[in-house]
Parts: structure tokens; sequence; C-alpha cells
């Protein structure tokens, strides 16, 4: 015993050593881009690797030159209906996929994840014509649409349903549970875990989601947060002051989800269901 | 059967609300009647995409525009990648959502016309162009009609470091009116006496190539749009003396456009050729102040070519799908084609030099600059920009660039400029003929 401990120790040494170095350089970035928001533009370009004290008149800057307030929200609104709509229109799908599978179906899922393999930009233009027309260019909806449901979380949450056990089911239908009930009442609480990565992953989607927003966001009022990014860095100058300041708040909302499901979200991911 | 009755009714009721939210929608979107009444209150849409910059400028010639004509209201947008939208917008045949105005760089204004011809309306007649440089007009024009306004100078110059070429031994009128071997020599001796590289750009950007070849008049295409990259003198002449800067070391080539900007504020070059927007990056590393001066952009030695190009550069187009183009053209007119207080207002602020001759003689354009030693830049750059050739971007500009940037770097790595040329202009013909 005492000798496995010993023999183990310098191998731990080693892992916790080199896990700092690889946390170290992740985490670099982040710490850049925070200490960047409190610099003048110059200083950053320049390589400053300090607080400085600039950190008020970028926000003053920021808010004032850009509509940062309106985009925030704009996005908050969208990713949180998308997210929601989405978990909810997916989770169904993918419980419907497993529950009440059979060959029909599963052929069916195949065709669904072929249409993973349809690049965005080659159903843009039609897309935005459907939208066009049907009066839903800047609207929260006209966004959340397309990616209401995805190949990717209907797959997803029928991978993740393969564990939940059927014995559940066959048990609430002698019951008198309704077949919806039955996925209200007792998947949703089993799958939480699920839920929670796949809420994760949705939520980030729609925050960062660039190309379709900016297409069919024709006006200020309804602009997101990436395309205001975008904005601050189109002009002949850019103030990477204010730039960081921009970029800093708007990885706040997906740093606070993430840490705060991070343990469902590791398990979600493995697909373990308790 | 409940379960199944359930289940679907919730579905229903889902599409439901998607489907009543759509018509919602649409009842309130549904556009006003246009009104032809010369009083009645009209607004105007404007694109464009840089606060500091264009967004302000246009807000400045609407208040201008306003005291003549109060019912004007102008909505000035500060859009992103507005090339992408208004393609998409185009493509789809949907303008409804267009605005009445949009600047477009000068790079792709022939472009936007020729692949949507019905898309934009001809200035011609509504605005007076005569009193713009005559290069930045060419860029606007297609099948003999004008689209573009000018707007933004894109005349280039070389802004160059006075205190480190002085201690090279050189005087800043040294590098005044020189072609590029000589500029190559220069710096050199810069290079040895400083350790400071010459002049910076960013790797593998094909903006030298360009500013050089407009300096020779000449492009990628001739008149009938026909190809000539390989047999065009200019553009042998222009990847020669890329290669010859990089090879002598004068050239310092920063990772991207950041790291180019941080050569300039970092004093880890002598100078930068550039188009004169770049003033706004420079300006801002105040500890530089008058250490800078400008000359104008060296010129080919072998090939017939002067000292003035240009390098970006926008114009106002106006969409045929606007409800009020004339009131639209009109704005144009008295402002960016007419009016010395706009151009007078605006350059101080957000050091938009425009390219409306009149404006050169205001008093405001022969203000000393402190920046730049208290040279009088401005009444310099307008001047470059009235020499600069002309040329015709055509409709693949941004296509021939690429190949060409691509040549160039094969060229650097070691590849033959005929073979490297031969190459870029059967795929650039290729691409065009798909």
């Amino acid at each position: 015993m005492n000798n496995a401990m010993k023999k183990v120790r310098p191998a731990v040494a080693f892992m916790y050593a080199f896990l700092t170095l690889i946390a170290l350089v992740s985490a670099f970035p982040f710490v850049w881009m925070a200490l960047a928001s409190t610099n003048k533009s110059v200083d950053i370009v320049r390589g400053r690797f300090f607080f400085g004290l600039n950190l008020l008149e970028n926000w003053s800057a920021l808010f004032s030159a850009y509509p940062m307030a309106s985009s925030f929200l704009n996005s908050l609104r969208n990713a949180v209906v998308g997210t929601i709509v989405s978990l909810f229109v997916c989770s169904l799908a993918g419980y419907g996929f497993q529950v009440y599978r059979d060959k029909a179906k599963d052929r069916l899922m195949a065709v669904l994840l072929l249409s993973m393999m349809v690049p965005f930009a080659s159903v843009m233009i039609p897309l935005f014509r459907m939208f066009s027309q049907a009066k839903l260019l800047n609207t929260t909806l006209g966004i959340i649409l397309p990616s209401v449901s995805t190949a990717f979380l209907i797959f997803f949450f029928r991978q993740n349903s393969a564990g939940f056990p059927m014995e559940i089911v066959q048990a609430a239908r002698v019951d008198g549970l309704s077949e919806f009930g039955i996925y209200l009442r007792i998947y949703v609480p089993v799958m939480a875990a699920t839920f929670a990565a796949a809420a994760i992953i949705q939520f980030m989607g729609v925050w960062n989601n660039y190309l379709w927003p900016l297409i069919i966001l024709l006006k200020k009022e309804a602009q997101t947060l990436p395309i205001m990014l975008v904005s601050i860095t189109s002009g002949y100058t850019t103030d990477y002051g204010i730039l960081m300041l921009a970029v800093t708040i708007s990885t706040l909302p997906t740093v606070i989800l993430f840490f705060t499901q991070q343990r469902r979200f590791v398990s979600g991911i493995l697909g373990s269901v308790k | 059967m409940m379960k199944k009755g359930s289940f679907l009714g919730l579905a229903l009721a889902l599409g439901a609300v998607l489907v009543m939210t759509a018509c919602s929608k649409q009842e309130a979107a549904a556009p006003a009647a246009a009104t032809a009444v010369s009083d009645a209150p009209v607004t105007l849409t404007v694109w464009c995409w840089d606060p500091n910059f264009n967004v302000y400028a246009m807000n400045e010639a609407a208040k201008i525009y306003q005291r003549e004509k109060p019912n004007v209201t102008v909505n000035v947008l500060d859009i992103t990648d507005i090339e992408q939208k208004i393609t998409t917008a185009l493509s789809a045949g949907e303008m409804a959502d267009l605005p009445d105005i949009v600047l477009n760089q000068d790079n792709s204004i022939q472009r936007f016309v020729q692949t949507y011809p019905d898309a934009y309306l001809p200035l011609n007649g509504k605005v007076d162009l005569s009193k713009f440089a005559e290069f930045k007009l060419d860029v606007g024009v297609y099948e003999g009609k004008n689209y573009g306004v000018p707007f933004d100078n894109g005349a280039t110059a070389t802004f160059l470091r006075r205190d480190i070429v002085e201690q090279a031994g050189f005087q800043v009128s040294d590098f005044n009116d020189i072609t590029w071997e000589r500029f190559i020599e220069l710096g050199q001796v810069v290079k040895r006496e400083t350790g400071v590289a010459m002049v910076s750009t960013v790797a593998g950007s094909s903006d030298f190539i360009m500013l050089m070849l407009q300096s020779a008049g000449k492009w990628f295409f001739d008149d009938e749009g026909k190809v000539t990259i390989k047999d065009n003198p200019a553009v042998v002449e222009a990847i020669k003396t890329y290669k010859a800067l990089v090879d002598s070391g004068v050239l310092l080539q920063a990772a991207d456009w950041n790291a180019y900007i941080a050569t300039l504020n970092n004093g880890t070059t002598a100078s930068t050729i550039q188009g004169c927007w770049i003033i706004g990056s420079i300006t801002p590393a105040t500890d530089q102040a008058g250490k800078w001066a400008v000359v104008n952009t060296p010129r080919f030695a072998n090939v017939d070519s002067v000292n003035y190009s240009s390098q970006g550069g926008s114009g106002w187009m106006v969409f045929s799908s606007s409800k009020h183009p004339d009131i639209a053209m009109d704005l144009l007119n008295k402002t960016f084609a007419g009016s010395t207080e706009l151009y007078e207002t605006i350059l101080p602020s957000s050091g938009a030099i425009g390219t409306w001759l009149p404006a050169a003689d205001s008093p405001v354009y022969s203000e000393p600059h402190a920046f730049f030693g208290g040279q009088k830049i401005y009444e310099d750059l307008v001047d470059y920009a009235s020499k600069v050739p002309r040329v015709k971007y055509g409709v693949f500009n941004y296509e021939a660039r690429d190949v060409v940037g691509r040549a160039a770097a094969a060229v650097l790595q070691g590849a033959s400029i005929d073979a490297a040329l031969d190459e870029a202009q059967k795929y650039l013909e290729f691409q065009i003929a798909e």
C-alpha cells in the first residue's frame, strides 16, 4: 500500500503540474480580455498586461456610442426564448424517437441526421425570402425559428434516452398517466442532466449566432450582441478598449450559465441517467 | 385516444401561436402610403458603418439639409457587414427592407451595380458630380452612368517617422517624389542605422500591389473586362517590387491587422504607406506627437506611373426601392456634392477627408496639424487625391485581388513570377467563366 502510494505520487504531481499549465493557457485569453477592458486602446495594441485606469471611460464610450444595453437585452431574450422552445421541441422529438421506436422512425432519424450536412449558407437566401414574405424580419421569432429544431439536439436527446427505463413508462401507463404526462412528469425530471447540457449547447448556439441574425435583423433596435461586436471593429479605426469591454460583458451570461450548471453539464455530456 | 389527442392538441396550439405571431407582425409592418407632397414629413433611411466617421458625417449632412427642408428626417444607421446583408436581400429579390441610401466600398460599387442592375438608381442629372476627384467618380461608373457619390478619400501617402529617418541621416523631403528602388535603398540605410524596419504591412495582404498598380493607372482588367494579369507590365513590376521590399528586409510583415497597427504605435516601423484614413490609427499614440510627417507615395522606375494612388474609400448609392428617390438624391446633391460647410465640420472632428475638390479651398483644410509637426497635411492629401490615376476596378475585383495576392505569396516562396501570374490568370478566367 505504502509502496504503491510512493509510486503514484510523482505521476500525480506531474499530472497536476500539466493540468495547471493547461488551465493557465486556457484562462489566459479571458484574463487578458478582462485586463484589456480597463486599458486605453493604444496601450492594448502595445501589449500592456496589467490593470489600467480607463475602465470607466471605456464603459461610458461603449454605452454612449453603441446600443450596448439594447443589444444585450435582445441577445438575452432571443437566447432564453430560443433555448426553452428548442429544448421542448427537440426533447419531445428525441423522446418520441426512442420510446415509440420502430424501423421507420430509425430511417427517419437517419434522414434527419443527413440534414446536418447541408451548409446553412446554401439555404440562407430561400430562407430569407420566406421570412421576408412572412414579415418575420426583425423579430425574435424570426431569429429562433430556423434553429428551434436541430438534428443534433434531437439526436442528443434520443441517444441519452437510451438509458431511460421503459418499465417506468409502462408502469405509468398502467396507472393511467397520459403519454404527454409521462414525458412531462417523469421523463423531464429524470433527464435533468441531459436538459442542462442541451440548454448550455443551445444557449451558446443562439447567443453566439451571427450570420442569420445579421441578415434578418435590418433594424438597429433589433440588433444582437455579436453583430454589435463586429460593428465596433468595422471602422477604419478600432478602439480596442471599448471592444474588449464589450466582449467581456458578452461572455458573462455563458460563463454564469456554465458555472452554475457545470456538474450537470458534465454528467449530461457523459450521458448518465441516475 | 385521449392521450394522442392531448399530444396533438398541444402541437396544434404551438403551431397556432407561431402563425398568430406571424400574422400580427404582418399587420404592424404594412408600409404607409407614400406621398409626393413636398412638405409632407419624409423619413430617409441611410446605412453606413462607422459611428465616428461615416455615420457622424451623414448625421451632420442631415442637419445641414434640414435647415432647408425641415420636413425631412434622416435616420442614419450603423449597420454591420452591409455587403452581406445587401447581397442576401437582393439575391432573394426582397428589397422592401433596404434603406434609401447606402454607403458602399469603392472596391465593390461596380460589382453590385452589374450584378443587380435594377437595384440602384443612376445619379446623373440629379446630383452634381462635376467637382469630385476624377478617379473617385470612375469607381462608381457602370455603362456610362454614375451610381456613386464619392465620400471619403482613400488617397495614399507615405506616413513617415520624422525622428527615425533623421536619426539615420535623412530629411523627410528625401522621401518625397521617389521611386520604389530609391525607397528600398533609403530603407536599408534606415534599418542599418536605427535597427527599425522602414515600412510595415499585413503579411499576405495584397494592399501594396494594389496601390502600386493604381499609381500606374492599371488594373487586372482591360476596358472590355478581359483579365490582363500575366502580360501586364504593371502587375509584373508590382510583384517584383514587393519581393524586393521583402528580400531587402525593408518591409516588416505583421501577422494581422492589429499587429500592423501595433508596429505604428510601438515605433517598430519608420513609416507606413497607406490610404489617408490610417491617420485615425496613428494619432492615438499621443507620445509620438510631432514626430510624424506626410510625403507622397513611391512610384515605379521602369513602368509609367506617378507618386499618387488610392486605397479604400467609399461612396453613397441610392436604391431603386426608395420611396423618395428624388429627395434622397437632393440630400446628397446639397451636402456631399455641394456643401463646403459639411466638409469643414467633419474634417476636424472625424478626420474624414472628402474628395469634393472645392472643399480644399476652405481655411479648415489649410490648418497645420500639430501631430504631424505643423505640416498642412489635409491640403497635401487633397492635392494627392486630385492626381490619382483613374482605374476601373470592375466586377471581379475581389476575386482578382485574391488570386494576385496568392501569386505574390507564391513568388515570395520562390516560384517564378511568370509561372505564378500565368496560373493566376487562368484561375481568374476560370472563375469568371463559371
